[in-house]
């Protein structure tokens, strides 16, 4: 039988990670390597530490003040291990690769084709055909194309939740990222809207490796090739699929832990 | 009880809203009442030939277009020293500016942000007792005077809205420049300020109105009652808050008392075309930004 040695290379390695926020430990003591085996879904009680843990894997918790943190992580962006913290590794660089979305759509106030197009033109050197191009790809790859094709030139305040957290997710991808985190993507919209965003997501797990923060369990488990389950900025689990998949045994587990 | 006090709260909101409409609107109604009547181009031009009177070729007396061009000038010329060192004190203070370094300039900031307008005038006048007694024996107070102690005086307000227009962006969306990988210069200049240009605006409005209407900084600083057009940036000029000030101050006929409210009036004109230039400034910018990349 012939392994699978493409699908489950590493792609996260973390020592000791730990941050905190003016003196307040916020994580603490994470390690944990992990291979690339579908998406990893965070979950945890809210203030658990899920998108502080996130934004330690671009370094955008250094923005706040306050901050202070230490540990080792890294992550596979170019097919080798890579640690984040490298003095070699631009910062503008890393975060392009390792796009992230908000838990709320974070749309800049312009037309919609803007959106994309302003981040793809500071951030990659592409010109303006080949920009109209890539707007156009990452606009069908999250499915937003037929819905928007005849108003790229309207504001993209007037989309609907649904849609502007898709154009926030084609905005990143329009940016080629090896690694993808998105902080509960769909913490603010609908039934129906997030079922679009999952299936999406297991659409697009095979192209980037997703780290996505959850709050609903069903959603957990619908999408999670693995789950990490954090509490008091601590891991507690980390669940593979036999695992979760019984679904009396994970309701008990997380009984425990919530 | 709490819901007598929602309904005295909502009363008293009610009444506030209503009573700044009035008051408001008695200003302008008695404002229009007793200026409208003198408008015309008596008012403007007195005795002069318009067309001539226009284009300075045939001296004003005892009118108003001296003192329109003259405060027009006058504004324009403070707010093109202004605007460019207000607005980039008010990024660096916001976005660029180490933590220490901002105390100390915010303390200055507000320093100059109370100084009152007389005193700014007063600055200017030592300025120039200072340079004839020194290098420029020549010098003399001007209309490029008075609008640099009037820059002066409306700089902080131009740094203050600024600065709080960009630093009450949520944090959320400061990150979002971060965190598509712009460095800072491309965050402050393609996110923030563009989504804080409006509360900017509002900022520039505001201190345009603040400069027409100062008369005590261009009481000391160059304005004289009789000097046509103004000649030049080193030249005398006339301003219109000025030319009311004298008129209440000094009329002696009914008719000159009614020429101060038309006074008043063309001035409250010139302000909102300002505003609206800004507005219409502010509105084109906003579009280029949106859909020319
Ligand atoms: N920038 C920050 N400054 C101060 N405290 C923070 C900051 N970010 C997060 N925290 C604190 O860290 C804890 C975890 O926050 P967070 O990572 O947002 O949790 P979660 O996403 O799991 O709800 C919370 O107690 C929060 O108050
Ligand atoms: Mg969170």
């Amino acid at each position: 039988m012939e392994p699978a040695p493409m699908k489950h290379k590493p792609f996260c390695n973390i020592r000791n990670l730990h941050v905190s926020f003016h003196g307040r430990t916020v994580l603490q003591k994470i390690n944990f390597t992990l291979n690339n085996k579908g998406i990893l879904v965070l979950v945890g009680p809210s203030g658990s530490g899920k998108t502080t843990f996130l934004r330690s894997l671009n370094r955008l918790n250094e923005y706040y003040p306050g901050y202070s943190g230490g540990g080792k992580i890294e992550l596979n962006l170019s097919g080798s291990m890579q640690d984040i913290h490298c003095p070699n590794l631009e910062l503008t660089e890393l975060r392009r690769q390792v796009g992230m979305v908000f838990q709320t759509p974070n749309i800049l106030p312009v037309s919609i084709a803007q959106n994309v197009n302003l981040p793809l033109k500071l951030v990659t050197g592409l010109n303006k055909a080949e920009r109209k191009e890539r707007l156009i790809e990452v606009l069908q790859e999250v499915h937003l194309w037929d819905e928007v094709k005849d108003r790229l030139k309207e504001n993209s305040s007037r989309l609907s939740g649904g849609q502007q957290q898709r154009l926030c997710l084609a905005r990143v991808l329009a940016l080629k990222p090896k690694v993808l985190l998105l902080d509960e993507p769909t913490a603010s919209l609908d039934f129906k809207a997030s079922h679009r965003i999952e299936d999406l997501l297991l659409e697009l797990q095979d192209r980037y490796q997703i780290i996505a923060v959850s709050h609903s369990l069903r959603q957990a488990r619908k999408i999670a090739g693995q789950i990490l389950v954090i509490k008091e900025g601590q891991i507690e689990h980390l669940l593979n699929k036999e695992q979760f998949g019984d679904q009396e045994m994970f309701q008990k587990l997380l009984n425990d832990i919530f | 009880m709490n819901k007598l006090l929602n309904f005295g709260i909502y009363c008293w909101s009610w009444i506030a809203t209503f009573g700044v409409f009035i008051v408001v609107g008695l200003l302008l109604f008695y404002l229009l009442s007793q200026g409208l009547p003198t408008i015309g181009k008596e008012l403007f031009f007195g005795d002069a030939p318009v067309w001539e009177a226009i284009f300075g070729q045939v001296r004003v007396w005892d009118a108003l277009w001296p003192a329109c061009v003259g405060t027009v000038f006058l504004v324009l010329l403070a707010a093109l020293l202004a605007l460019p060192l207000g607005i980039s004190s008010g990024i660096y203070l916001a976005c660029f500016a180490p933590k220490t370094f901002k105390r100390i300039l915010s303390l200055l900031v507000e320093l100059l942000a109370g100084t009152p307008s007389i005193v700014m005038g007063l600055f200017g006048f030592a300025l120039i007792l200072f340079l004839r007694n020194t290098f420029l024996p020549d010098a003399n107070t001007s209309l490029l005077l008075a609008a640099a102690c009037l820059a002066l005086l409306i700089l902080p307000y131009l740094i203050f809205t600024t600065q709080s227009a960009l630093e009450s962006l949520s944090d959320e969306y400061r990150l979002i420049g971060p965190s598509l990988g712009f460095n800072q210069m491309q965050t402050v200049f393609h996110v923030l300020i563009p989504a804080a240009g409006r509360s900017i605006l509002s900022g520039v409005v505001l201190s345009i109105g603040r400069a027409a209407e100062d008369t005590a900084v261009i009481m000391l600083t160059g304005v004289i009652a009789n000097a046509g057009l103004p000649q030049g940036l080193l030249g005398k000029f006339e301003a219109l808050p000025f030319r009311i000030f004298y008129l209440t101050a000094e009329y002696r006929t009914p008719d000159e008392l009614g020429s101060a409210h038309g006074t008043a009036l063309v001035l409250l004109c010139l302000t909102g075309i300002l505003y609206s230039s800004a507005f219409a400034l502010h509105k084109t910018l906003e579009y280029r930004w949106n859909q020319h990349r």
